[in-house]
């Protein structure tokens, strides 16, 4: 069943910081989107916002989940997960003192989860199979690209329709920026969500992506309606490639 | 040799003082400097029970559990309101936590006065022998209690879902409300559980030793002292660190006389620390 997310004319910021200006954009039903932006132009201001944690000034955010409608802003951020929205924030967010089993059982807070819990640690330890090896270690003590995978695996056991990540890419080598882009797309397709991914690596993000938007300054200045589009963009080439 | 075991015993009925305080200062990172006044108002709650009514103070004490429960939830909500709220809980959170000690007391003072209150129970003369090995009841029975308490609570907080999200509610909050729970209301419950926890941990005191307003003091130091050197969060190392100082405390009392015991406690604080400064069990 169709879940999808639609942005509508937000304004937001912090205190007397005006961050986001009249920001729209859509992921539809069983789409990956790209929030593509170099650093501090909002992009992370925007996932806070759909998820509750920043709230907007103006606008609406709505998601449908399995066919029906939330309106999202003025909703806690709990509220949000538990309609089925799942969020890898940035840098994050383990509980770095919990085991990596512990980690993933507690993604399964959300009741729906729960009973899906032992399927869903079944399909992460056999898409992530370093975790099943690790699942005892504290997440603290994994490497980066361990932590980033656990992250992952951890949102994805709240049983999600929707999957929001924060610059997966951030912190990692790129060998592995590749391999954990495979990874989402593996995720997304498993689990048949409909994923919105911020993202400062171009190339890696547009090769899994259906669509994208670049934000600038806080206002979206393309809208992307294919990968095609978004890699022969002018824009793209002067504020992202630097050609 | 039966110097060791009482220690042993002891320590058991000190783990029973101190699992409240794991909870709290441990795993919500709440200085609840207060948890003894609770413990006494858990005694006197088993002393109503037995006196009153006539009824075991260990069963007085499970009666009264689901109030300390709900006692536990209010006082959460008040100093949430009042501090944490405002994110400047450390040094004026404490004196709130001061105040409710001190009012607990007085409030105490004015009802029972400064008598010392026992109870009576068919077992708290009598002992068990096995061979040369001497087990007083009034020992046993506190340690079994304690054991039972640990051992479930720590099966709670590691098999049950509100159990793992209250050990990582101190870690990360926003983290924790990605998981679509509310680390208030977690809180809430948990510190509840911990105020729950000192209705038996009074209960095992007033059988342990006859009990008075202020002898709550007493046992400030050492509690915390127990969850720091068992390594905070850490139930398993609060045990070990209870038993550790209850044996440590009953030899040099056998040995050098009681007024030294303090004195040993805190030196084998500071050596543990110095050696592992996160406690026994740390993470
Ligand atoms: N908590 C905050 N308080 C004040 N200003 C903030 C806060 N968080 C972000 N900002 C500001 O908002 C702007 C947008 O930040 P945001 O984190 O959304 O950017 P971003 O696109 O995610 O950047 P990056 O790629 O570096 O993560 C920046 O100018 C930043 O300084
Ligand atoms: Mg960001």
């Amino acid at each position: 069943m169709a879940s999808s997310l639609t942005v509508a004319n937000v304004d937001a910021g912090y205190a007397a910081v005006r961050v986001l200006e009249d920001v729209s954009l859509r992921v539809d039903a069983g789409e990956t989107v790209a929030l593509l932006g170099t650093n501090g132009n909002g992009k992370s201001t925007l996932m806070k916002c759909i998820m509750g944690i920043v709230r907007p000034s103006a606008g609406s955010i709505t998601a449908t989940i399995d066919g029906t409608a939330h309106e999202l802003i003025g909703l806690s951020t709990e509220a949000i997960v538990d309609l089925g929205i799942a969020f890898v924030p940035e840098g994050r967010r383990l509980f770095p003192k919990q085991s990596v089993l512990e980690n993933l059982q507690l993604g399964a807070y959300r009741p729906k989860a729960r009973a899906e819990l032992q399927r869903n640690l079944d399909f992460c330890f056999e898409t992530f199979p370093r975790l099943k090896e690790r699942k005892g270690q504290l997440a603290g003590s994994m490497s980066g690209g361990e932590q980033q995978m656990l992250a992952l695996a951890r949102a994805l056991m709240s049983a999600p329709r929707i999957l929001l990540i924060d610059e997966p890419s951030v912190g990692l080598a790129p060998l592995l920026v590749s391999r954990t882009i495979d990874k989402i797309k593996e995720l997304k397709e498993g689990f048949d969500l409909t994923v919105l991914m911020a993202e400062q690596n171009f190339t890696q993000a547009i090769r899994i992506a259906d669509r994208g938007y670049v934000i600038v300054h806080g206002r979206i200045a393309f809208e992307g309606e294919s990968a095609e589009a978004l890699n022969n963009n002018d824009l793209i080439r002067e504020f992202y490639l630097g050609a | 040799m039966n110097a060791i075991l009482s220690g042993l015993l002891l320590g058991g009925f000190y783990a029973a003082v101190s699992i409240g305080v794991a909870i709290s200062f441990g795993m919500l990172d709440i200085v609840n400097i207060a948890h003894p006044a609770f413990i006494l108002l858990g005694s006197y709650a088993a002393f109503i029970g037995n006196t009153v009514f006539g009824i075991d103070p260990i069963l007085a004490a499970i009666i009264a559990m689901p109030l300390f429960y709900l006692l536990g939830m209010l006082v959460y909500q008040v100093y949430y309101v009042a501090f944490e709220r405002r994110d400047d809980q450390s040094l004026r959170g404490l004196s709130f936590f001061f105040g409710l000690l001190f009012i607990t007391e007085v409030t105490l003072v004015m009802i029972f006065g400064v008598d010392y209150r026992l109870v009576q129970a068919s077992y708290i003369g009598d002992k068990l022998t096995l061979g040369p090995l001497e087990l007083p009841f009034r020992l046993l029975v506190p340690f079994l209690v304690s054991m039972i308490t640990v051992v479930g609570l720590q099966l709670f907080l590691s098999r049950s879902f509100l159990g793992r999200a209250i050990q990582a509610v101190a870690q990360d909050q926003l983290a924790l409300r990605l998981m679509a729970a509310n680390p208030i209301r977690i809180k809430r419950i948990a510190f509840g559980l911990s105020i729950a926890t000192a209705a038996l941990g009074g209960a095992v005191l007033i059988i342990i030793q006859p009990v008075e307003p202020s002898i709550g003091r007493e046992y400030i130091g050492r509690v915390f002292a127990i969850c720091v050197l068992g390594g905070l969060g850490s139930f398993s190392g609060m045990v070990i660190a209870a038993v550790t100082l209850g044996v440590v405390e009953t030899l040099t009392a056998t040995l050098f006389g009681p007024s030294w015991s303090p004195a040993v406690s805190f030196g084998v604080l500071l050596i543990t620390l110095a050696v592992r400064p996160n406690g026994i069990l740390g993470r």
